[in-house]
């Protein structure tokens, strides 16, 4: 196998721009080889930043043409394509943005390239059956304090500093965006809803918090309490914790609960 | 000719063992941007063809709306990730969920393409020639037998387009594939376009190509719309079907006969109606080229 084996390591090193294919590995047919192998690099190049650009409009615009080919230049570089899906290409974006210069300088750039791959990501999550409220009514008062909420797989909890979706819905609409800036009330919830259509608004502190807890570090219901009542009244968590679950039902975010107050656990999804 | 579609019917056990080549009649690519027309307009379409490798997503609008066109037509399934002639081991996660895939979605047949797309865990995203030697035809019947085996079925391969051949070729393109399918059992996914496609970038005769080739293996027919730099030739997707493709096509069914045929289109995409109408074309070529008793639905 060593000599297709070389063949095509030395081909793709071609293809991705580095040591040049030897001439006199290919044969002479109507089309120069030069230009064969040009082909085929070009077309690699053109076609990682089309998949950029199809993952990234927004940013695109946002950057224009000398930045957001500077970029993908650059992106392209560090990292060769590993994943099998296009769709996949762009994961690490948002990272290297955030690492790299001039982008670096703006954290703006960094978030809006987040946002649009949470968008990206809520788009083709798994499907998931959905709960309203009334599946909390079988609940008795004794479960409640080791309930814990499955949500959906398509909910997305971004944490920005900068008002990046603020610029991508001016962008969207083909509005002048506003000035960068950085923003300490700048979290988002994303989901895809039942109808299949992706939905994202703000979240405020308390809920932030609420969410944390419960979607990140996977308290159940006491552990949601407990973080709630580091920064509010305890008299008022239990009504707060309880507006925030049905607001999460009431938007289709939740597909199952357990409690482990049974000697084993109950799914109620 | 009736244009509306026609039902077509699963292989039965015999007529797969028979190694009869079936007809599914006349398909179009299934795209994202035609997921709402062609369930609203109910198309007169035979088939769809998806590529494997969007509906290899979790959920969501592409797996939703496979569902509901796959309970409405045929569907084959064509994938752009196999890679069989690369020297990298398989991608075991990607033939498990092609498998799942094909479980979901029970496709008429699954066809990839006669490269290799990636070496050394770098994937080019590109369809890369191989060289037509007796190494790389080893090589491919036993990653071709691999994937059979796990699949629990034969497989259609493409040829593809090519911009470079290399020195130590042993053979011709033609020869090369015909030996593989001889070998392996494996179906032929013929794109006629990039026969024309290669033959004027190495410069070898189309007819003799395709007279080259075992008819009997030829499942399915591709048509697809390219680029033409004077100099050379590119495989765009991106226009429709040019006139010496048509042509070809036409003297392509005189030789082997009526074979399953779909255009693919995969940029500059029009609405639906107009690829429809271009698929029309297609059945009036073959309509004029065959018998009308060749075109009896067979199985």
């Amino acid at each position: 196998m060593t000599a297709l084996a070389t063949l095509e390591r030395r081909f793709l090193d071609h293809v991705l721009g580095g040591e040049a294919f030897p001439r006199t590995w290919c044969s002479q047919g109507l089309v120069d080889s030069d230009i064969g192998l040009s082909i085929y690099a070009n077309a690699y190049h053109s076609r990682l930043r089309e998949a950029l650009e199809a993952d990234h409009p927004v940013l695109s615009a946002y950057l224009g043409d000398t930045l957001w080919l500077k970029f993908c230049a650059g992106y392209t570089a560090d990292h060769p394509s590993q994943v099998r899906s296009l769709r996949f290409f762009g994961s690490r974006v948002p990272d290297w943005l955030a690492r790299n210069a001039p982008f670096s300088a703006h954290p703006v750039i960094a978030e809006l390239a987040q946002f649009e791959r949470a968008l990206l990501d809520v788009f083709d999550a798994a499907d998931a059956p959905r709960l309203d409220w009334a599946a909390m009514g079988p609940l008795d008062a004794q479960s409640w304090p080791t309930l814990r909420l499955r949500f959906h797989p398509s909910v997305r909890l971004l944490v920005l500093s900068t008002n990046a979706v603020e610029v991508w819905r001016a962008l969207k609409d083909e509005e002048a965006p506003p000035a960068a800036a950085a923003s300490n009330a700048a979290a988002r919830l994303l989901w895809r809803d039942e109808e299949r259509v992706t939905r994202f608004r703000p979240v405020v502190q308390a809920e932030l918090a609420a969410l944390a807890a419960v979607l990140i570090d996977e308290k159940d219901f006491s552990g949601l309490c407990e973080r709630l009542a580091c920064d509010h009244p305890a008299d008022s968590v239990p009504a707060m914790a309880i507006g925030f679950l049905r607001q999460w039902f009431d938007e289709g975010v939740i597909c199952a609960l357990a409690t482990d107050y049974s000697a084993a656990p109950q799914d109620h999804g | 000719m009736n244009h509306r579609a026609q039902p077509a019917r699963e292989l039965t056990p015999e007529a797969q063992a028979s190694g009869a080549r079936p007809w599914y009649g006349y398909g179009l690519g299934l795209r994202t941007e035609h997921f709402d027309a062609v369930l609203e307009e109910r198309p007169a379409v035979d088939w769809f063809e998806i590529i494997s490798e969007n509906f290899m997503v979790a959920g969501g609008k592409p797996r939703h709306y496979l569902a509901s066109i796959r309970s409405r037509y045929p569907v084959a399934m064509h994938g752009v990730s196999l890679s069989i002639g690369s020297t990298d081991p398989f991608d075991r996660d990607y033939l498990r969920e092609l498998r799942q895939l094909v479980r979901d979605v029970e496709p008429i047949w699954v066809s990839d393409h006669l490269c290799w797309t990636g070496n050394g865990g770098i994937n080019s995203h590109d369809l890369l020639p191989l060289p037509y030697t007796e190494e790389a035809i080893s090589h491919v019947v036993a990653r071709i037998g691999e994937v059979q085996d796990f699949l629990g079925r034969e497989i259609l391969i493409e040829n593809v387009s090519s911009y470079v051949s290399f020195a130590d070729a042993e053979m011709e393109e033609a020869a090369f594939l015909s030996e593989i399918v001889r070998r392996s059992g494996c179906r032929i996914l013929l794109d006629v376009n990039n026969i024309y496609v290669s033959s004027r970038n190495h410069g070898f005769d189309a007819d003799t190509y395709v007279a080259a080739l075992p008819a009997d293996r030829i499942w399915q027919i591709h048509l697809a719309g390219h680029s033409d730099y004077g100099d050379y030739v590119i495989d765009t997707h991106d226009h429709p079907v040019r006139d010496e493709v048509w042509a070809l096509y036409a003297r392509t069914l005189q030789r082997i006969g009526p074979v399953t045929t779909m255009i693919e289109r995969d940029d500059n995409i029009p609405p639906l109606r107009e690829l429809v109408q271009e698929l029309d074309h297609a059945r009036r070529i073959g309509a004029q080229t065959l018998y009308l008793s060749s075109l009896a639905v067979c199985a």
